[in-house]
């Protein structure tokens, strides 16, 4: 099996506003090894959400390619055990606590049974909200909220997690933590980390830092 | 269970809610429609069955006719008797008389009936309110109800009746007086035509009456129960002898312009009200449209998550489905529970309003008949459930247009 868990080569993506052809990203070329964390830091409106929606299938690049562990199949049937997102504004869904949300993941993959409820427990166990499982989103915290959304985009063990800003609606010492539990559980579980984000020392805690800067992606 | 039905009830009835007030309301005008329409048409259903029942009672399950008089009535119940599915067959006579009391004259229809076969097909002691069905013989008769309150005869009194045959005689310079016969009893079917423009006698005062001889005009038929009328009505007609003339037809047949109509009336009730159903269907879209904009985040979520537009729109679909089928079982439960106090209820409402003489004198009733066909039952239920999952469609095709990305980025 290939090391190279995530490729993207000469991405270009452009969006029209207006009469002018914006250039959001200009030859971006990328890759991820199994178990790599890399962060990609960036100012606002440089590219980085654009880049990880392409990283993770939900758009396509008006040229170049993306290669999911050497395979351009990067369609919904295989994104949900390929990928795991995280994002800014956790996206958890309202009406389900936080055990349903973890095995709403689950269920995108097949039948759910005891045992995965008891994997999915023992998942948030791990994210440190054991207590928190029979509640809702709405009675949780924001970094109670986040750790969700992180056990919900590791439950399928996937082989590539993409969180975008997962701090940017959290305190610092929340931040951090958040940061911590993720590159732990990455390392643990030999799952690449592309983690976008605008805070320095998160993204020195990665193996590699990137710096996206007008649609071109560098070494920081 | 797929994600797509479990997130679509979760959607309704959310973890730690106890009562899903969007849902409720949604479902709630389900409910009503659903229930309106089985107390009305099971209302018509029941007037309608009493209506046949009456019909039938008063008619018999099969008539036979000829063009001509019968001049051997037993030879022809002989043959109908015989034939499979037949358990009665009665003879019958009937014309016009003016009939005479208290100086009132009235012109009723008469109906000459064989009281040795009469209760084999007709069931009329249960129709006589006044006296007794074994009180009558040559020299009396029986009243419908309103005849007899219009020209103020009881049981007891005397009437005077005099028929076509009079003036047949007078050509002949032959007298024919009038027949004085005793009111023995008085009906009342339930049929406004009926009950005010007929009367009974026994066939051979019949006879007497039109100077019939032995013979009749037809013969009343009684079939077994579960049988199809049609299906007895070819066998009698293939049984009864080509030359006498006779055929018989089916209380269906005879009654078919008024029974299209009231099939009619029962048709336009449905259509009418199975437009509550639609409005409230408009309100189930209306509600899934706002959903869907309220969740476009979400939507773009499920679709990072790996959830197919397809699967998205489907969770839609169920949601309007799953509000049919809710919204269909609650109104089954409020209109049959209407229904099982029907009678309470409008008992309540004449004491209120003190119609209840009014009632039973222009409708014949002091009680509401009900009566659902299974058949109209699996039309209502079918409806609803494919109207409510038709109004999830606008909206479900919405959510699985949305992508992701652009899902994602709605603030």
């Amino acid at each position: 099996m290939s090391d190279i868990i995530l490729e993207a080569r000469a991405l270009r993506k452009t969006y029209l506003s207006g009469d002018r052809r914006l250039e959001v990203l200009n030859d971006v070329t990328l890759t991820v090894a199994r178990g790599e964390s890399v962060s990609i830091r960036g100012e606002s409106g440089s590219g980085k959400s654009t880049l990880l929606h392409l990283l993770a299938g939900l758009d396509q690049p008006d040229t170049g390619e993306v290669l999911w562990a050497g395979s351009t199949n990067t369609g919904t049937g295989r994104r949900a055990k390929f990928l795991g997102m995280v994002f800014q504004s956790f996206y958890l869904i309202p009406e389900l606590n936080a055990l349903e949300n973890v095995v709403m993941a689950m269920r995108m993959t097949g039948p759910v049974g005891a045992a995965e409820r008891a994997r999915a427990k023992a998942m948030l166990a791990r994210v440190g909200l054991a207590e928190r499982t029979h509640h809702v989103p709405a009675h949780l915290s924001g970094g109670e909220r986040q750790r969700v959304a992180v056990a919900r985009a590791l439950i399928n063990s996937p082989q590539l997690l993409l969180a975008d800003e997962p701090t940017g609606n959290l305190d610092e010492k929340t931040g951090d933590a958040v940061i911590a539990l993720l590159l732990e559980l990455c390392a643990e579980t030999k799952t690449a980390l592309v983690l976008v984000t605008h805070n320095a020392a998160h993204a020195a805690k990665t193996s590699r830092s990137l710096f996206m800067h007008d649609g071109v992606l560098k070494n920081a | 269970m797929p994600w797509y039905l479990y997130l679509a009830l979760k959607q309704l009835f959310p973890t730690g809610k106890k009562f899903p007030f969007f849902t409720a309301i949604s479902v709630l005008g389900v409910a009503l429609g659903v229930a309106l329409l089985v107390v009305s048409i099971s209302v018509m259903g029941g007037f309608g069955h009493e209506i046949r029942r009456m019909i039938v009672d008063t008619q018999g399950d099969v008539q036979i006719r000829g063009a001509s008089l019968v001049e051997n009535p037993k030879a022809v119940m002989g043959i109908v008797a015989k034939v499979p599915g037949v358990v009665g067959v009665t003879p019958f006579a009937e014309g016009v008389v003016m009939l005479e009391c208290n100086r009132k004259p009235i012109f009723p229809g008469i109906q000459g009936i064989d009281l040795a076969h009469i209760n084999d097909v007709i069931p009329l002691s249960r129709y006589i309110r006044n006296g007794t069905l074994d009180d009558l013989d040559d020299d009396t008769i029986i009243l419908s109800s309103q005849l007899a309150y219009s020209i103020g005869a009881t049981v007891g009194d005397k009437v005077q009746v005099s028929s076509p045959l009079q003036l047949e005689k007078l050509k002949n310079d032959e007298v024919f007086l009038p027949r004085e016969l005793t009111v023995s009893g008085i009906f009342e079917i339930g049929h406004q035509q009926l009950d005010s423009s007929t009367v009974l006698v026994t066939l051979r005062r019949m006879q007497d009456l039109y100077g019939l001889g032995n013979a009749v005009h037809g013969f009343d038929v009684k079939i077994a129960d579960g049988l199809d009328p049609d299906v007895v009505t070819r066998r009698i007609n293939a049984a009864l002898p080509l030359a006498s003339g006779l055929e018989a037809r089916s209380w269906m047949e005879l009654n078919q312009d008024f029974l299209f109509v009231l099939q009619l009336e029962k048709n336009l009730i449905f259509i009418l009200l199975l437009f509550i159903v639609v409005v409230a269907a408009f309100s189930v879209t209306s509600s899934l449209l706002i959903s869907v904009v309220r969740k476009t985040r979400e939507i773009g979520l499920l679709g990072a998550l790996g959830g197919k537009p397809r699967e998205v729109a489907l969770c839609f679909c169920f949601q309007g489905l799953l509000i049919g089928v809710s919204g269909t079982v609650c109104g089954l439960i409020f209109g049959f529970g209407f229904l099982h106090f029907r009678n309470d209820i409008l008992h309540l409402f004449t004491k209120l309003t003190g119609s209840q003489e009014a009632l039973v004198r222009f409708y014949q009733f002091s009680n509401v008949p009900a009566y659902l066909q299974p058949s109209d039952l699996f039309l209502i239920v079918a409806s609803t459930i494919v109207i409510s999952t038709l109004a999830g469609i606008i909206p479900a095709w919405r959510a699985a247009r949305l992508k992701p990305v652009e899902a994602l980025r709605n603030e």
